[in-house]
């Protein structure tokens, strides 16, 4: 049996961990909200912290435990094998159930793949964007459990960013990487999106040198976008970036050929997005006019 | 506050205080107008004990290195090689440090550039290119050793420069080569931001490298490389458009006619460092068809790029004091001079001016060229 | 405050490394970048509480003496660190569990412990959280800020451009992402004078054999199948254009 953990602050990849655990064999997911279209057992709880997890461990000895690469998956998951001592796999983006679990995990900044065997039981603990989430859709059958500990960890404050558009809904997204150099390229971004009704994003150095502000930031720590089209201009597609790319299409400017972006691209472009970019809005424009 | 003084007194041969307070320094300085502290009260106030002051101002990280103030001083002060690294390094010292420029000191103790590049890709920019370009590791000795420093090795607009180079070099068939993969960062700017153990670490390092081959003379075309190995490192060194100059008689006869009004612009580390005006000026004029106009501000009162002295680095800093770049009103100088050519001899003027161009909007009208990018263009036919 | 910071070396991806079958064959060694943001953080925490710092490194016994290491630790001792230890793995291994249960002892005195969130070669736990579930400590990661007011408010990263602020029981391990404040830059001479005048006390530990990972091997991704555009700038906005078209964004 495969226990899941559900992300407390990332909803969403609870499902993609649900569509995993379906192909692993009978699972249970556990969460903290209420989920009213995840497809299977589903075991409501007041909050989610290690010793709820460490509870549930206990009580159904499952043969596999999920756990998200998000913000609650990274501190529960770890906190599980250091108590129980059982193996722990990260960054998985592969998972087959056998006698033992086969896990391929990407490592070394993205660079590296490694194949693992692993015996059971065990954590795993899951990139995002490699389960469909539909496949996690569908009835629940809840069960609430009265669990509840003190943490030694407590929640005293969320602090949110003040908001204006929401990129993680946004069907056209131009988003901006180091790559584009300098501040002002920022505006030949906001000039394609214009053109094609899209709204503009960054990743996160871009929103650390305070060249856009924090809620257009995408990725890990950002926000994930949904839409249809993600344009990605001299992002190198680092793993905690492309974690927020969700894109059903995503088209990548970059002049590093080998650039990780490319891998999630469906079409990618090499150049410099500086050169690119004001030729290609010329066009739009004419075309528009 | 007794390593301040006594860098002090070593950088500006003990001179320091021989200040008269006339406010020439800051009266030409780019950043005159928005320093808090210009030479003259940097000198004051570290007189008056209030160093600290200075330092939390950020002042001493206002100032792109040009070499203004020192050549006018009337007193002859370091100012430029001496006040101000000086109270730079007792900034490092104390971990205050902008962030950019950090991380490319990190860079540079780390890579021996600043831009976080493998040394090994180092000659990326010579594989470019459809000739081989040889480095001294295979060939022994050459007649000049080609260098590109860190920006005409790695950084994209530049290595069109050093290309453009090695390709006259290879028409002129000169009998030159490269360091490759064994070049490091040169370092003047880690010494102008009063980074002087890094200097000398990095001058150590090059020295090695450079003693095992043998060659006549370095060329390069970064002007803080030049002055660097010129006036530190003490090696035979000639600036690209001093190469180009004494090579003017052959490349004359082999020259395309150009259609372009170009001007062209004293690199600070050419100019009033190095007393170095007329050679770019004459191969420029040799080139048929070029009209040559002259900025305003020329030689010794040519208005600084706002790259050197670890200036690329500090854009933050200079932004928080200066609403426009000393760059941007270089190239609007161009504009007024009606140039459509903004020739320059150091690889670091190229980005400052291009993105000056583009803040500017004069991008359109006005395109930047290494001297070299002129002549091979002239060697090619235009 | 008894404030510990751990530090650890990783295969230097700007240098490049080899990827064989068996192995991952690193040209270099550099500081891991989560874990300089760590020291800083527990910089950071020391000057606001006044506490102790004491900065260890970890490292496998052929990395013992490892430039990386020294950098590592020169650093810390430079930047403020109180005292230094370096902590000697007696085998490599990959598996994070074993070296949580390697190190575990060493880490009893500190009321505050910061580490990396995660190093660049990991896929087989991480080590902060581990060694927490080992200590029966508490843990928090994606940590962006430490502050105390009597007892620790540690900020985190949740997602979606949220921070939670969370109060900690101590003893805590904290999973650092980002110090509150950019790396400081260590000019040479404090780093060579750190060298110099460091102490570190070498503490050689036994690796546990805990099993249950395996691997079968390393390989590169594949390139996966794209259309990559390429040649002169007017062709690919071309082609781009027509890209577009088929999205029916134009
Ligand atoms: C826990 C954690 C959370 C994180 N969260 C996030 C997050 O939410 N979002 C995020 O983005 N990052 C996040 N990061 C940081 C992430 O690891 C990367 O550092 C970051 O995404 C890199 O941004 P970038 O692609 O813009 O820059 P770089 O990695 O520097 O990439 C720049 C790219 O531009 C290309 N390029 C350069 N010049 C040009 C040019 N002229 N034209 C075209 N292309 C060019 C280069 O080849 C390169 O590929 C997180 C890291 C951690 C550890
Ligand atoms: S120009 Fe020289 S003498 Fe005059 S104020 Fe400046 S430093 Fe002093
Ligand atoms: S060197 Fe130039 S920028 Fe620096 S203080 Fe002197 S005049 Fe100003």
């Amino acid at each position: 049996m495969i226990l899941v953990f559900g992300e407390e602050f990332e909803r969403d990849v609870t499902y993609e961990l649900v569509a995993l655990a379906k192909r692993l064999g009978d699972y249970k997911v556990v969460v903290s909200e209420d989920f009213d279209d995840i497809d299977g057992d589903v075991i409501r709880v007041e909050r989610l912290n290690w010793k709820v997890v460490k509870e549930l461990h206990d009580r159904f000895k499952p043969e596999g435990v999920l756990f998200a690469n998000a913000p609650s998956g990274m501190d529960l998951a770890p906190k599980l094998a250091g108590i129980t001592g059982i193996p722990m796999v990260t960054n998985v983006i592969k998972l087959e159930n056998g006698d033992r679990f086969k896990a391929t995990s990407l490592t070394y900044g993205g660079k590296v793949l490694v194949d693992l065997e692993v015996d059971k039981p065990s954590i795993f603990v899951v990139n995002r964007g490699y389960y469909d989430p539909n496949e996690g859709r569908g009835t629940p059958k809840v069960e609430r459990l009265d669990l509840d500990f003190e943490d030694d960890v407590e929640l005293i404050e969320v602090v949110k960013p003040e908001e204006d558009v929401d990129i993680s809904k946004a069907e056209v997204v131009v988003s901006v990487g180091r790559g584009i150099g300098d501040e002002s390229n920022i505006e030949l971004a906001k000039e394609l999106a214009e053109l094609l009704n899209g709204v503009v994003a960054g990743s996160r150095p871009i929103i650390d040198q305070g060249w856009l502000p924090k809620s257009r930031q995408v990725g890990r720590s950002g926000k994930t976008v949904t839409g249809k089209v993600y344009i990605a201009l001299g992002i190198s597609g680092a793993t905690e970036h492309v974690e927020g790319v969700k894109a059903k299409n995503v088209i990548a400017v970059n002049t590093d050929r080998d650039a990780p972006i490319f891998r999630i691209a469906k079409v990618g472009v090499v150049a410099d997005v500086n050169e690119l970019l004001p030729v290609l809005i010329e066009k739009l424009r004419e075309i528009k006019s | 506050m007794d390593m301040l003084l006594n860098r002090l007194k070593e950088l500006t041969n003990n001179k320091y205080f021989q200040c008269i307070q006339c406010g020439t320094c800051g009266g030409s300085c780019p950043y005159g107008a928005y320093t808090p502290y210009t030479p003259r009260r940097m000198i004051l106030a570290i007189r008056l004990g209030m160093v600290e002051d200075i330092l939390n101002s950020n002042a001493q990280w206002l100032c792109t290195a040009c070499q203004t103030c020192t050549s006018r001083c009337p007193s002859r002060i370091q100012i430029t090689d001496g006040i101000i690294p000086a109270l730079r390094e007792k900034s490092l010292l104390e971990g205050k440090v902008p962030e950019e420029l950090s991380t490319a000191l990190i860079n540079i103790m780390r890579y021996g550039n600043p831009f976080k590049e493998s040394p090994m890709k180092r000659d990326g920019w010579a594989k470019e290119l459809d000739f081989e370009v040889p480095t001294m590791m295979k060939k022994k000795s050459a007649e000049v050793l080609l260098l590109p420093e860190c920006f005409g090795a790695y950084h994209r607009r530049c290595k069109q420069a050093t290309k453009a180079l090695a390709k006259v070099m290879k028409i002129l068939e000169v009998d030159f080569a490269i360091l490759g993969r064994e070049e490091r960062c040169t370092g003047d700017h880690v010494r102008l931001c009063g980074e002087f153990a890094l200097f000398e670490d990095l001058m150590e390092k090059n020295m090695k490298v450079f003693r095992k081959y043998e060659f006549k003379y370095i060329v390069t075309h970064d002007a803080h490389a030049f002055n660097a190995l010129k006036n530190f490192y003490g090696l035979n060194v000639l600036h690209h458009s001093q190469f180009l100059h004494d090579n003017l008689e052959k490349l004359k006869g082999m020259f395309n006619e150009l259609d372009y009004t170009v001007t062209y612009h004293d690199s600070c580390y050419l100019g009033r460092k190095n007393g170095i005006y007329e050679e770019p000026r004459e191969v420029i004029r040799s080139i048929p068809g070029v009209r040559f106009v002259e900025f305003k501000r020329n030689r010794e009162n040519a208005l600084c790029c706002g790259a050197g002295g670890g200036g690329i680095w500090l854009d933050s800093v200079m932004r928080e004091f200066v609403k426009v770049r000393p760059a941007e009103d270089r190239v609007r100088e161009a504009k007024e001079v009606g140039a459509d050519v903004i020739v320059t001899g150091c690889v670091l003027d190229i980005p400052m001016f291009e993105d000056a161009l583009k803040v500017t909007g004069l991008d359109g009208e006005i395109v930047v060229k290494d001297i070299a990018e002129l002549v091979l263009e002239a060697l090619e036919g235009g | 405050m008894r404030i510990g910071a751990i530090v650890r070396i990783v295969p230097d991806l700007v240098m490049g490394i080899e990827i064989e079958e068996s192995e991952i064959v690193p040209f270099k060694y550099v500081p891991n970048e989560r874990d300089e943001h760590a020291l800083e953080e527990a910089v950071v925490f020391k000057e606001k509480t006044g506490g102790n710092l004491e900065v260890v490194g970890i490292v496998d016994d052929e990395l013992r003496d490892d430039e990386a290491m020294e950098e590592a630790l020169a650093l810390a001792y430079a930047k403020g660190a109180d005292s230094l230890k370096k902590i000697v793995l007696n085998r490599r291994t990959f598996d994070r569990r074993e070296v949580a249960r390697a190190i575990a002892d060493h880490f009893k005195d500190y009321d505050v412990v910061m580490v990396g969130i995660q190093s660049i070669d990991s896929f087989a736990g991480y080590l902060g959280g581990i060694l927490s579930g080992v200590l029966g400590y508490s843990y928090v990661g994606g940590v962006v800020g430490v502050d105390y007011d009597g007892g620790l408010i540690v900020q985190k990263e949740l997602g979606g451009g949220v921070v939670g602020k969370f109060r900690v029981k101590t003893p805590a391990i904290l999973g650092v992402v980002s110090a509150e404040r950019p790396i400081t830059f260590v000019p040479l001479v404090k780093l060579r004078q750190a060298m110099k005048e460091m102490k570190v006390e070498e503490i050689e530990v036994e690796v546990p054999d805990m099993g249950g990972i395996e691997v079968v091997r390393f390989y590169e991704p594949e390139k996966p199948e794209i259309t990559l555009l390429e040649g002169d700038v007017e062709e690919l906005a071309d082609k781009l254009v027509e890209v577009f078209k088929s999205l029916s964004l134009v």
